[in-house]
């Protein structure tokens, strides 16, 4: 005998009825639920709006990384791709490259550091090799310096020397912007 | 509500709801298309650059006006020494820090009388923190005082 649900059923008569067949069948209910997405759009829409207000088409220029706590700046102007010395309390590095510890930098009287003037050379002359026929983008010597608060004028004095004793003469210092009302707009072109 | 939608009469009896709703999905697909996108580019950080030159580079092509004169700014574990046409002005440090609101004032009345003056070298010592030396640079070109070179102290 075939297994049925529980409950009233009609004759076999009585379920080919047009008429009476209809008490037994049961309403069937929607198992869609609609949800109230206006509020949702609203959401979204405005966390689009704060994000394009706070959009850069520069990207990042400099990798932040925890070692390095950057000073303030408020006349600073828009820090420009370049090559990146960056030195925290540890090391130094050239576009993420460890090149020697600070600690060697802050010891004696001699002021070149071979190691990092070798690395900007190298920089250089890639550079001038990749823009041989392009007039357009001639060499022009800039490095961005990316150096903790805490470090001495005798370490960055060591790092400006090996700069300039390999070419690169315009030197960025990194500061993180803040602005100061609406007067703090003066660049630091030359 | 339905009931409070306005209908229009078919002329068969029935009436037929005049509110259309909208397809919000694809616009949803896009929002967030849009929002990983600028969140995965995103700068939270603004890094300014302040540009300087240093005193063993190649000399800068800078008319040398009548106008202008050196303007040297030693620091040292005092403070600042502010040193311009033969004198010099002492600014020592205040609660163990760079005065530089006294710096700004003096380099403002320097930029009234001198207008076309626009280069000052930096001088640190040794011992004179990055962001010290960040900070004097930065106060300097907040004085319209742009061409600024960074040189040791001794």
């Amino acid at each position: 005998m075939a297994i049925v649900t529980p409950g009233k059923r009609p004759c076999e008569r009585i379920a080919q009825s047009k008429v009476f067949a209809k008490k037994f069948t049961r309403a069937k209910r929607g198992v869609y639920a609609a949800l109230t997405l206006t509020s949702l759009v609203d959401v979204m829409t405005i966390i689009v709006i704060f994000l394009l207000m706070n959009f850069s088409a520069n990207g990042e220029v400099l990798y932040m990384s925890k070692d390095i706590r950057l000073p303030d700046a408020y006349h600073g102007a828009q820090l420009e791709r370049a090559p990146v010395v960056s030195v925290s309390a540890e090391a130094v590095t050239f576009d993420g490259r460890m090149l020697l510890n600070t600690g060697d930098l802050d010891k004696g009287d001699a002021l070149n550091v071979p190691e990092l003037e070798e690395a900007l050379r190298d920089e250089k002359r890639r550079y001038e090799a990749i823009h041989l026929n392009d007039p357009d983008h001639p060499f022009r010597g800039l490095v961005n310096v990316q150096a903790d608060r805490r470090i001495p004028f005798k370490v960055i004095k060591r790092i400006m020397f090996a700069c300039n004793q390999s070419g690169f003469a315009n030197i960025n210092f990194a500061a993180l912007s803040r602005e100061r009302g609406p007067a703090a707009t003066v660049t630091a072109s030359r | 509500m339905a009931s409070a939608a306005p209908q229009e009469h078919t002329g068969k009896g029935g009436k037929k709801a005049l509110d259309a709703e909208l397809n919000l999905v694809p616009f949803i697909d896009l929002l967030s298309c849009c929002i990983s996108f600028l969140l995965i580019t995103a700068v939270w950080t603004q890094i300014a650059g302040l540009q300087v030159s240093s005193s063993g580079g190649p000399p800068e092509q800078q008319s040398k006006q009548e106008s202008t004169i050196d303007v040297k700014l030693l620091l040292n574990d005092k403070g600042y020494q502010l040193t311009m046409a033969g004198a010099s002005i002492d600014i020592p440090k205040l609660n163990g820090a760079f005065d530089r609101k006294a710096l700004g004032e003096k380099l403002k009345t320097l930029k009234t009388s001198l207008p076309d003056q626009s280069a000052i070298t930096v001088q640190p010592e040794d011992s004179v923190a990055y962001s010290d030396l960040v900070e004097t640079v930065d106060t300097a070109m907040g004085e319209r005082l742009r061409n600024v070179t960074v040189a040791p102290a001794n």
